[in-house]
C-alpha cells in the first residue's frame, strides 16, 4: 500500500501503460473551497479503481478533471499521454467519459434513443452509424426495451442503465462514474454492477468508480483510492485497504461487509486475521 | 394513467404526455405534419370567419375528433375552465352597447349598460374561437409523439429558438416534479391551510424562489453533463418524422380549398 507521503512526492510525467495521471493537482473553487489539493492519481489500462470516501472529500471534483470539466489551479493532469490545458480539454470528453451521480442531470433528450445518440452525433457520426452505436450500447446494458420511452417515465434504475449507454455509446477509453449504485434498488444495483465488470472485461475500457460503497469497491476493484479532504490519502488492493481500520476511520468511512464479519469470526475462534478476504468467494474459500 | 396518478396541474402535462405516448387512435398513426398544418389551418379559419354557425360546425367537428380519439372528454371540459374565464374577462367590458337590437339594460345612477344580440354573439364568437384553438391545439399534442414533435419544432424554427424548445420540455418536467414534492412536503408538516394573507404570500414566495435557485442548478448541472458528451451550443434532434399519406395530402387540400372559399366570401 503507498501512503500519502510517497505520492504527493511522486512529481513524475506518465508512464506509457497510463491512461490518466494526475500530478499533484489542486482545484480551488472560485469562492475559496478547496476542491482537490495536491493530488496525484493514475488509471492504468483495463483497470477499476475505486475511490472512496466520505461525502465532500473531493471525489466528484476529481472525476471533472478527468474530462476537462475542471482544470486544476495547480499541477498538471495527463490523460493517454498528453497534458491537460484550455487548448487540450475540448477533445477530451472522447476518452474519458463521465456518468454523473444524478442520471436526471444527464438525461435532456425527448427520448431514450434520442439522449443515446447525442454523444455519437457530436462524434461527428453520421446517424446511421449513431443509431447503429445508440442501440449497440442501449443493447450492452439491456435497455434497448426503453428506446421510445421518455427519461422523465423510466425509473431510478432505467434511468442509471440509459445514463451508461449515453456514455457506452461513445465509446471511450475510460468511463468514469459518479456513485453508480447510489439511490438504486438492490436488483438495479447489482444489474449495474455487473455493467461495470462487463465494460472493463468485455469492452477493455478502464473504470474509475467514485464511491462510498465500499461492498461495491471491494467486490469489483482492483485498486482502491481512499480520498480525504481532496488528497489521496492511500492506495492499494482492495484487502490491504479495507483491512486497515485506522485508515478508513481517518477517511470517514466503515470496513466493508465481509471484512467486519471476517474480523468478527476471527475474533471469535481467537485467529488472526491473515487471509483478508474482500468478496464472499475469498470468505468462503478462507473458512 | 388514471386521474389519481395525474398532476393537478393545468393543464397537466403528465396526462397530456401519458396519451400522446400511448394513444393508438387514427389521429395518432396520421403524420405530425398533417396534424401541423390542420391545426394552422384552423387557426387561419379562426382569423377569418366572423360565422357563429361555422364556428360551432367547427367545434363539433374537433370535438367528435377528440372523441373519436379515445382522449379524455370530461377531463378537456375540466381544462375549458381557463380559457373561458380568460374570454370573459375580456369580453366583459367590451360586450356592452354594441350596435344592435337591444336585449336589457342595467341602469346606473349616471349611466347605463345595454346588451344587443351583437354584443352577445360577441361573447359566443370569442367563446368559440378560444375553446376551438384550445382543443385543436391539444388535439395535436394529445396524439403527437414528444419526439415527433420537438423533431417538426426543430426543422421549421430558426436556432436558437428550436434549441430552448429542445432543452425547455423535459426540464419543465423536472421542474413540476421538483414543484411537486416542494408542495407535498409543505403540506406533510401542516401548510397548505390559509391562516393568513400575508403569511400564506411569504411561502409561496420562498417555495418560487427555492424553484428558481434549484432550477439554475439543474441548468448548471444539465450543461455539464452535456459538455461531457462534446456539446457545443447545437443539439439537433435526431428522431425521423413519418411522412404524409395520399389521404392525408387529400385532407389537406380540402382544408386548403376552405381556406380559399373563406378568404373569398367571409374575409369582410
Amino acid at each position: 500500500m503507498k501512503k500519502h507521503i510517497d505520492l504527493v512526492q511522486n512529481h513524475d510525467s506518465p508512464e506509457p501503460h497510463e491512461l490518466i495521471h494526475i500530478d499533484c493537482a489542486s482545484h480551488v473553487y472560485p469562492d475559496g473551497s478547496i476542491g482537490i489539493h495536491e493530488l496525484c492519481f493514475k488509471v492504468k489500462e483495463n483497470e477499476i479503481v475505486a475511490l472512496c470516501g466520505a461525502n465532500g472529500s473531493g471525489k466528484s471534483t476529481l472525476l471533472e478533471h478527468l474530462n476537462g470539466l475542471l482544470l486544476p489551479s495547480k499541477g498538471n493532469v495527463y490523460v493517454m499521454g498528453e497534458k491537460i490545458d484550455t487548448t487540450t480539454k475540448k477533445d477530451l470528453w472522447k476518452n474519458v467519459g463521465i456518468v454523473f451521480q444524478k442520471s436526471d442531470d444527464q438525461l435532456f433528450a425527448p427520448t431514450v434513443l434520442d439522449d443515446v445518440m447525442f454523444g455519437p452525433l457530436n462524434l461527428g457520426m453520421n446517424k446511421g452509424d449513431a443509431w447503429d452505436a445508440a442501440m449497440k450500447a442501449l443493447r450492452a446494458v439491456g435497455a434497448e426495451e426503453f428506446i421510445n420511452k421518455i427519461p422523465n417515465y423510466l425509473s431510478g434504475g432505467q434511468k442509471r442503465l440509459v445514463s451508461i449507454a449515453g456514455i457506452l455509446a461513445m465509446k471511450p477509453k475510460i468511463i468514469a462514474l459518479d456513485e453508480p449504485t447510489s439511490d438504486l434498488d438492490p436488483k438495479h444495483a447489482e444489474i449495474v454492477e455487473k455493467i461495470i465488470c462487463e465494460l472493463k472485461e468485455g469492452h477493455g475500457i478502464s473504470i474509475v468508480l467514485a464511491t462510498h460503497d465500499l461492498d461495491l469497491a471491494a467486490r469489483i476493484a482492483d485498486r482502491v483510492c481512499i480520498v480525504k479532504e481532496g488528497s489521496v490519502i492511500a492506495e492499494g488492493r482492495p484487502s490491504e485497504i479495507f483491512y486497515d481500520i485506522d485508515l478508513l476511520e481517518d477517511a470517514g468511512l466503515k470496513e466493508p461487509k465481509i471484512v467486519q464479519v471476517y474480523e468478527a469470526l476471527c475474533e471469535f475462534r481467537g485467529a488472526d486475521v491473515k487471509k483478508r478476504p474482500v468478496t464472499i468467494e475469498d470468505l468462503v474459500r478462507s473458512l | 394513467m388514471n386521474n389519481s396518478q395525474a398532476s393537478g396541474h393545468i393543464p397537466d402535462l403528465d396526462l397530456i404526455t401519458h396519451y400522446s405516448e400511448n394513444c393508438r387512435s387514427f389521429l395518432s398513426r396520421a403524420s405530425p405534419w398533417t396534424k401541423l398544418i390542420g391545426l394552422i389551418a384552423i387557426i387561419v379559419i379562426l382569423t377569418i370567419t366572423q360565422n357563429v354557425e361555422l364556428l360551432v360546425a367547427l367545434y363539433a367537428l374537433i370535438l367528435y375528433l377528440y372523441w373519436q380519439s379515445d382522449l379524455p372528454i370530461r377531463k378537456l371540459f375540466d381544462w375549458c375552465l381557463l380559457p373561458i374565464l380568460f374570454v370573459l374577462s375580456l369580453v366583459i367590458l367590451l360586450m356592452w352597447n354594441e350596435p344592435g337590437v337591444p336585449l336589457f339594460s342595467l341602469r346606473f345612477a349616471w349611466f347605463s349598460l345595454t346588451l344587443t344580440d351583437n354584443g352577445l354573439l360577441l361573447l359566443v364568437r370569442l367563446l368559440l374561437k378560444a375553446l376551438i384553438s384550445m382543443t385543436a391545439s391539444l388535439l395535436l399534442l394529445m396524439t403527437t409523439k414528444y419526439a415527433h414533435l420537438s423533431a417538426i419544432i426543430y426543422g421549421i424554427f430558426p436556432s436558437p429558438m428550436n434549441q430552448i424548445f429542445l432543452m425547455s420540455y423535459r426540464f419543465l418536467f423536472i421542474t413540476l416534479d421538483m414543484i411537486d414534492s416542494m408542495i407535498r412536503a409543505f403540506k406533510s408538516r401542516g401548510g397548505g391551510f390559509i391562516r393568513s394573507m400575508s403569511r400564506q404570500s411569504q411561502t409561496f414566495a420562498e417555495i418560487f424562489a427555492l424553484v428558481f435557485i434549484r432550477s439554475y442548478d439543474q441548468a448548471e448541472r444539465v450543461n455539464k453533463a452535456m459538455e461531457s458528451r462534446g456539446y457545443d451550443g447545437t443539439y439537433s434532434a435526431s428522431t425521423e418524422i413519418q411522412q404524409m399519406r395520399s389521404v392525408e395530402y387529400i385532407v389537406m387540400l380540402a382544408f386548403l380549398a376552405s381556406i380559399t372559399y373563406l378568404l373569398l366570401f367571409y374575409s369582410s
